[in-house]
């Protein structure tokens, strides 16, 4: 039998509501990610399915009805949990300990018969687990643990399936392993509803992501439509860098800076970066949290120095991928250098596409500080990105070899 | 229990049962009159058959053999009450007479003694009163000890500890009240099976019947429950229900005991650990074989009681006491290290 899970305007907490008015359907056949800072109530929407948290209004359903109406061994025929586990102290065998999970299938006076051990040996086998069998629980670790009750719980053979951070305990091989298994349990007809905290993993292997965050859901949509800069700078406090896993072409965030409550003074000092190709990243994060004010440029909005401006939300010029400046970015690029009390030049390829930003900063040496060497590797302009290197080296530019040394180099060419 | 756990248990049973078997014997043969084990299944033999004992046989019915299955009985209880007190607090150190249960029932029974009374309320007041005082405790003892839905060692022990005195303080006031019962009622509180009779027997046995049947039927709920009340409710059990059930068997078998015996301490508490480090924590076997473990224990305590000082006799709650209080202090420091249940 498959059934669907579905939260009617659900208000939903302990002594009070912790959440309230979350609407949201977790359909067979689907995995549906819940996202959201700590604290936000993820945890307690999913023990709202099974009594551990207190439903104040709306209604919470499995199949055709309201989860009150259903006995606890019926609704445990119908959902499987995997709670956050915590460390046990239980003298049962792992076998013991999943067979457990058989109970709602067992009459009272019956024990396990041979569908329940076919049960229990297959969510050994899914999890990976059987060679764990007849240890003790109590000496397993946090990994092991987590598997075990994720057998457990596959062993109710559930139509729905509520996962509290699957993965929190789990080294990477077993974390793909144990998403990979849901996933497909999931194309078999279960539906999913999972906790997740690593936002990658949410991405990729959810059909939706739901956003929980100050007591109510946010957002919803599949994860391309919810992972956008403006959610996680509103929920999550964070300036990221949104792209695209180059494995399994899914949502990948690459988290820059807290955006809230840095609680960095600023110094009142302006700093232009002139970089590319992610040579500037580090140095625009650096000097942003260490309380400058940083201007960039030009870029284009596929360079990874672009992208994290972007998140940033830095003062940029930005051009056309792949294409020489024009004389229209090359001046704009020169008033926002202009303005800068200090002007940081990176050692990165240059080539028509970008020469103009060296050009834009040529007669200011005396403020500007050189990171890094120029090669003759780098120069695709034929020699005139060196020259211009050099004319600035040679006026008195001050070369800062060490990227930890650029706070402290900075300092001084603005204090001279 | 697969089928190799099926026969292990039931070799495990039948093992603890011919041990019972040999101690009741022996709990027979000695005292002030040595009898023979000849003597002691003669005697059975001629109960059962109607044929006419010999002294020393007359002797084994009327006396020795009623003490020893009270003992045996009283033992079982006991036992029976801290398997299902630990599973229930998912604690090892819960045990009936640390938890304060024993002295609710024993103010219980106190108060029907004092009442007085003849023929059939005489034989049935001082259980059932025990009864009410067990469970009144059990409730007001894990009330006391939980905050915020959680039940912390330490409070139960406190709360326990707690309870306890005050019971024993309201036991001492009805004493003093009635003061032309109190050598019986002192001798009665503090643990003995002197005077046991058949008819006390027969009640003990029925009350460890019932108490004992309904936990055997929710031992698969008892051993999912020690993964926590949350974790057991997802897995389809009724929590409450079974919490209501099991804490009602453990007050029936307590007061059973107490009502006897009088306050016989740590028995419930050595047995069912001592059981559960060499079979296990499941409770399909841990709970018989504690049980008949706790009835081997206790045959053999009345016996040590009655010959150490012969002809004086010991109350056998102090010989399981010294027995037991170390064993106590040795489960607290292991707890403390975090040990398993």
């Amino acid at each position: 039998m498959s059934a669907g899970l579905r939260y009617d305007a659900v208000s939903v907490g302990y002594d009070s509501a912790v959440v309230t008015d979350a609407t949201f359907e977790v359909r067979p056949g689907e995995i549906v990610g819940l996202i959201g800072p700590n604290g936000a109530g993820k945890t307690t929407l999913v023990r709202a399915v099974t009594g551990g948290a207190r439903v104040f209004g709306g209604s919470v359903t499995v199949g055709d009805r309201a989860v009150h109406a259903y006995s606890r061994l019926e609704l445990a025929r119908l959902v499987g949990v995997l709670p956050q586990t915590s460390p046990t102290s239980f003298a049962f065998t792992a076998k013991q300990f999943v067979e457990m999970g058989r109970h709602a299938h067992v009459s009272r006076f019956g024990d396990l018969g041979p569908l329940d051990h076919a049960a229990v040996d297959r969510a050994l086998a899914l999890t990976d687990t059987a060679s764990l069998a007849h240890r003790r629980v109590d000496e397993l670790s946090g990994g092991d643990l987590q598997r075990l009750t994720l057998a457990q719980a596959l062993a109710q053979e559930p139509s729905v399936l509520l996962l509290d951070e699957p993965t929190s305990h789990l080294d990477l091989n077993h974390r793909l392993q144990v998403l990979d298994v849901v996933r497909s349990l999931a194309d078999g007809g279960l539906a999913v509803l999972a906790v997740f905290h690593d936002l990658d993993m949410a991405a990729r292997y959810s059909d939706r992501l739901v956003v929980v965050s100050g007591g109510g859901v946010r957002a919803q949509g599949t994860p391309e439509q919810v992972l956008t800069r403006e959610t996680l700078a509103g929920v999550f406090g964070v300036a990221a860098v949104i792209g695209t896993d180059p494995v399994t072409g899914s949502v990948q965030v690459l988290p820059v800076v807290r955006s809230q409550g840095t609680g960095v003074a600023s110094r009142g000092v302006r700093v232009h970066v002139v970089s590319g190709s992610g040579t500037g990243a580090a140095i625009m994060r650096r000097l942003v949290l260490d309380g400058f004010e940083v201007s960039v440029g030009a870029l284009s909005s596929v360079d990874t120095d672009g992208a994290v401006a972007g998140a940033l939300g830095l003062p940029m010029r930005e051009i056309a991928p792949y294409a020489a400046m024009s004389v229209e970015d090359e001046s704009s690029t020169r008033a926002l250098a202009a303005v800068a009390d200090v002007v940081v030049a990176v050692a990165t390829p240059y080539g028509p596409e970008n020469l103009g930003n060296l050009r834009a900063i040529t007669g200011r040496a005396a403020s500007t500080v050189l990171v890094g060497t120029m090669t003759p590797d780098m120069d695709f302009s034929r020699g005139e990105a060196t020259a211009l290197w050099n004319a600035l080296s040679d006026a008195g530019a001050r070369t800062c070899a060490d990227p930890r040394d650029l706070v402290r180099t900075i300092e001084e060419v603005h204090a001279s | 229990m697969g089928r190799t756990g099926t026969r292990r248990a039931a070799f495990v049973l039948l093992l603890l049962g011919g041990v019972l078997v040999a101690a009741c014997v022996a709990g027979a043969s000695f005292g002030a009159v040595p009898v023979s084990a000849a003597d002691v299944f003669g005697a059975l033999k001629g109960a059962l058959t109607g044929a006419s004992l010999t002294p020393s046989q007359a002797l084994v019915m009327d006396l020795r053999l009623p003490r020893v299955v009270l003992a045996a009985l009283v033992g079982a209880c006991l036992a029976a009450a801290g398997v299902l007190y630990q599973a229930l607090f998912r604690n090892a150190l819960a045990d009936p007479y640390i938890l304060g249960v024993s002295s609710g029932a024993g103010l219980g029974a106190a108060l029907a003694f004092a009442a007085g009374g003849t023929g059939a309320a005489a034989l049935w007041a001082p259980p059932l009163a025990a009864f009410a005082g067990a469970l009144a405790t059990i409730l007001l003892v894990a009330a006391l000890a939980t905050r915020r839905g959680v039940m912390e060692t330490l409070s139960l022990l406190l709360a326990g500890v707690a309870v306890s005195y005050t019971l024993a303080a309201m036991t001492s006031f009805v004493l003093v009240l009635r003061r032309e019962q109190m050598s019986r009622i002192v001798f009665w509180m503090m643990g003995g099976l002197q005077g046991a009779t058949w008819q006390q027997v027969w009640i003990v046995a029925g009350m460890l019947v019932v108490g004992l049947a309904v936990p055997l039927v929710y031992a698969r709920e008892l051993n999912i429950m020690l993964l926590g009340d949350e974790r057991a409710g997802e897995l389809g059990v009724n929590v409450e229900r079974v919490k209501r059930i099991i804490l009602a068997a453990a007050s029936l078998v307590v007061s059973a005991a107490v009502s006897v015996s009088g306050l016989i301490g740590f028995v419930g508490l050595m047995t069912p650990h001592a059981a559960r480090i060499v079979l296990g924590p499941d409770h399909r076997l841990l709970l018989p074989a504690s049980v008949i473990c706790g009835a081997i224990v206790m045959v053999l305590a009345d016996l040590v009681a009655r010959v150490v000082l012969a002809p004086v006799e010991l109350p056998v709650g102090i010989i399981t006491a010294l027995a037991g209080g170390p064993v106590f202090v040795w489960l607290l420091i292991r707890s403390n290290r975090g040990a398993a249940l």
